[in-house]
């Protein structure tokens, strides 16, 4: 565990950073703020996974329950917030492995970036829900 | 002066002592070396999870029986969950302060190992049960 000072009490008050107000909202920001919203979602997502999970490996009532709730309007789309959510996220890491190359990171290329990744992370978003509801539509919640 | 092939650290951050000086490079490595663990990973998940939604339960046990499924699923959990604890822990760092971010980092790790090891047990369950 990494140790962690206490916040000092300042006797006066000492020159802060400037604030996020303070800059012109650009697209790369927001990307920034979306990964890492995307990521805590995902985080609470693994949740609704463990219980999905859990359930099946219990007896078909749990997993009726579950189930039931997935396939459920609510539940789908939760589910689509999660594969959205999933792909967003991926695609603004592989957005990180290549500037880690050291490539895209001037103007007209993180832009470029930017937009990628977030159309992306929709069109495979909506791709994989709609192939899946057309290879799988039909088949019924026990 | 040897190199340490295994760090990061340049020499002159060694020599002007900036930087992590322990265990801190080590961190944002396995962020990435799980980051591209789970490229391959997610889009096998996804997969995977569209036709387990469709499926009753005895299809979703036949599914997750196979051994295949059940290691994606779990390989895609104990990845996945080492990298978000990861990540939530740098958000930990810049968000909370004082003793509330030790309280906020055990929790983060208790979570990140139940949830672990809920997922685990549950597929290992459902094919060996």
């Amino acid at each position: 565990m990494a140790s962690t000072d206490a916040a000092p009490t300042p006797a006066r008050a000492r020159p802060l950073s400037p604030h996020l107000s303070v800059y012109r909202l650009t697209l790369t920001m927001v990307m920034s703020g979306l990964h890492r919203i995307t990521g805590m979602a995902l985080y609470a997502s693994v949740l609704l996974l463990a219980w999905f999970l859990m359930a099946a490996s219990m007896d078909a009532t749990a997993f009726g329950v579950a189930s039931g709730f997935l396939n459920s309007i609510l539940g789908r789309l939760i589910l689509f917030g999660f594969t959205w959510s999933l792909f967003h996220h991926m695609l603004g890491g592989i957005r990180h492995f290549i500037w880690d190359a050291g490539l895209g990171m001037d103007a007209p290329e993180r832009e470029w970036l930017a937009w990628g990744t977030l159309i992306g992370g929709f069109v495979l978003a909506i791709l994989v829900w709609a192939i899946g509801l057309a290879v799988y539509q039909g088949a019924s919640v026990s | 002066m040897t190199e340490d092939p295994n760090t990061l650290r340049t020499p002159l951050g060694r020599v002007r002592y900036l930087g992590s000086a322990r265990s801190g490079m080590r961190e944002d490595w396995f962020m990435r070396l799980t980051s591209v663990a789970l490229v391959p990973l997610t889009i096998a998940f996804v997969w995977l999870l569209l036709s387990l939604l469709a499926q009753d339960y005895r299809g979703v046990r036949a599914e997750l029986g196979h051994p295949l499924p059940a290691i994606v699923v779990m390989l895609f959990v104990l990845v996945g969950i080492y990298h978000m604890q990861l990540g939530m822990r740098s958000v930990i760092a810049d968000y909370i302060r004082g003793q509330a971010r030790e309280w906020a980092l055990m929790a983060n790790l208790f979570f990140a190992a139940v949830l672990a090891l809920a997922c685990t047990y549950a597929v290992l369950r459902i094919g060996f049960v």
